[in-house]
């Protein structure tokens, strides 16, 4: 009996935890669209966002590059097919590892980030402050998270895609020995503006699940030490694997 | 602002913190609400301020149910202040996200009030001690000019020789701006020094009322338990 009323108290507890979840984001949107928008906050949190971020981007996407044409070496030199290498590269990077490896990456650093400093707000009555002065916390802390984080995750997949081609053709060319030239050409050739904007849209939803998920966690976290522990994980590992699972559909849809 | 509590009720999950909770706040006058730590004095005052819902009971100000909560203000336990906000934009807070810029004169009058030193003013709070910061938060909570002020252990954390000069502070401040005062605490030498009239929980229940300057003379065994330092048994 005992047994049941855990599975059912696990299923009441999930359930009710997405009720919030959802309530969570209908709120954000309503306050969105009825702001009282800290535009000053607003661009200093998209700035900081920008700056601290662009260096692991970029190491994301030269490695990821490098790596990319190393093994499609190695696949395509079995069957003669060395030359599709620029275009598995740009291809690969900007449909798919750009924008996954780059909302992974920022979860981690940025989510991760975003959930720990609310939670811990929310340890020291900071957020019961707000509420005190007046200031929707809506407005002060998720909007511009939420709006520079969705925002920025398209620059940093444009940042991802054109320096991961760049690791690509410096291993192509200094490693595997192709023809620089013909290795550019191929790539801009072979690129197509459809398979750039799938990553980008993909960028923006990542961005958006990213922030909102790490807002929620530190939000909605448990008092203590433990508390500000919990919602950084927590806002790490629900923000990986919805980034993993929308990203199936996100290919089906442009596939 | 007067404001009467009666037979309040609040509940975390299934558990009742406040069971049954009636008190007055006099206008202009200092309460006292003291109790052992997790007792319902924190979430009381919370309540009080339409910071949480309630379940059942009444709160009234002035008679009336709504209130503009616009003129109360409170001082929280450890400062709460923001971490990355400079100390007077933490004072000017409701100013300062509101992009006015105007708040140098208002800021530095208060600091000057609470005493603190204007050099700390463009430092942010992890540069400051932790009396501090108590300022700091209190000149905050008095930036808004409230009516009411609710003071949540505004001595916690600190040593006795800060404690007594954060007490003065906090006497010399409602006295001079004739504001209601409602502080919670667990300690008696404060309780006597800052307060007019106090209220005892014990287990989310009033257990003794009366004069701050009698609180030494009460007949309560549980609240004398409770100045003695023993450990609260009925």
């Amino acid at each position: 009996m005992k047994f049941i009323e855990n599975i059912g108290l696990v299923f009441i507890t999930s359930f009710s935890n997405l009720g919030k979840f959802i309530l969570f984001i209908i709120f954000f949107f309503k306050y969105l669209f009825n702001p009282k928008f800290y535009f000053k906050n607003n661009i200093l949190y998209f700035i900081n966002i920008l700056i601290s971020s662009i260096p692991i981007i970029a190491l994301t996407g030269i490695f990821s590059g490098m790596v990319l044409a190393l093994q499609s070496y190695t696949g395509f030199s079995r069957f003669s097919a060395e030359s599709a290498i620029p275009n598995i590269v740009v291809l690969t990077l900007t449909r798919e590892l750009g924008p996954v490896l780059t909302g992974l990456m920022i979860s981690a650093r940025v989510g991760s980030s975003i959930a720990a400093e609310i939670a811990t707000m929310r340890v020291t009555e900071q957020i019961d402050a707000l509420k005190t002065l007046n200031a929707n916390y809506y407005n002060y802390l998720v909007t511009p998270r939420v709006l520079s984080l969705t925002l920025a995750l398209p620059i940093f997949v444009t940042l991802v895609d054109f320096i991961g081609v760049m690791g690509g053709y410096i291993v192509s060319v200094h490693r595997l020995g192709f023809n620089d030239n013909s290795y550019l050409l191929n790539t801009i050739d072979f690129l197509s503006l459809s398979d750039y904007l799938s990553g980008v849209f993909k960028a923006f939803v990542f961005g958006f699940i990213i922030s909102i998920v790490s807002c929620y966690c530190g939000l909605f976290s448990e008092k203590g030490a433990f508390g500000v522990g919990s919602a950084t994980t927590n806002a790490v590992v629900i923000s990986s694997i919805l980034i993993l699972s929308s990203n199936y559909f996100l290919t089906e849809l442009f596939f | 602002m007067k404001i009467e509590v009666k037979n309040l009720k609040k509940k975390f999950s299934e558990e009742f913190v406040l069971k049954d909770i009636s008190l007055t706040i006099e206008k202009n006058k200092s309460t006292i609400i003291l109790g052992q730590s997790g007792c319902g004095k924190s979430v009381l005052i919370k309540t009080i301020y339409k910071l949480f819902n309630f379940d059942s009971g009444s709160i009234l100000y002035d008679g009336k149910s709504e209130v503009d909560i616009d003129k109360f203000s409170m001082l929280f336990q450890y400062g709460a202040l923001f971490d990355s906000l400079k100390i007077s934009e933490n004072i000017a807070f409701t100013d300062f996200i509101n992009n006015k810029t105007n708040f140098e004169k208002k800021v530095i009058s208060l600091m000057n009030d609470v005493g603190l030193d204007k050099s700390i003013f463009n430092k942010f709070p992890s540069e400051i001690s932790g009396g501090m910061k108590k300022r700091v938060a209190l000149a905050r909570a008095l930036y808004k000019n409230p009516k009411v002020i609710f003071l949540d252990e505004p001595t916690t954390g600190l040593d006795p020789i800060n404690s007594d000069k954060i007490n003065e502070l906090i006497l010399k401040v409602i006295t001079n701006r004739k504001i209601t005062a409602v502080t919670i605490t667990h300690d008696i030498k404060s309780a006597i020094k800052t307060g007019d009239h106090y209220y005892f929980i014990y287990k989310g229940i009033i257990q003794d009322m009366g004069d701050c300057k009698k609180i030494l003379k009460t007949k309560n065994k549980v609240f004398k338990s409770f100045i003695k330092g023993a450990d609260i048994k009925q």
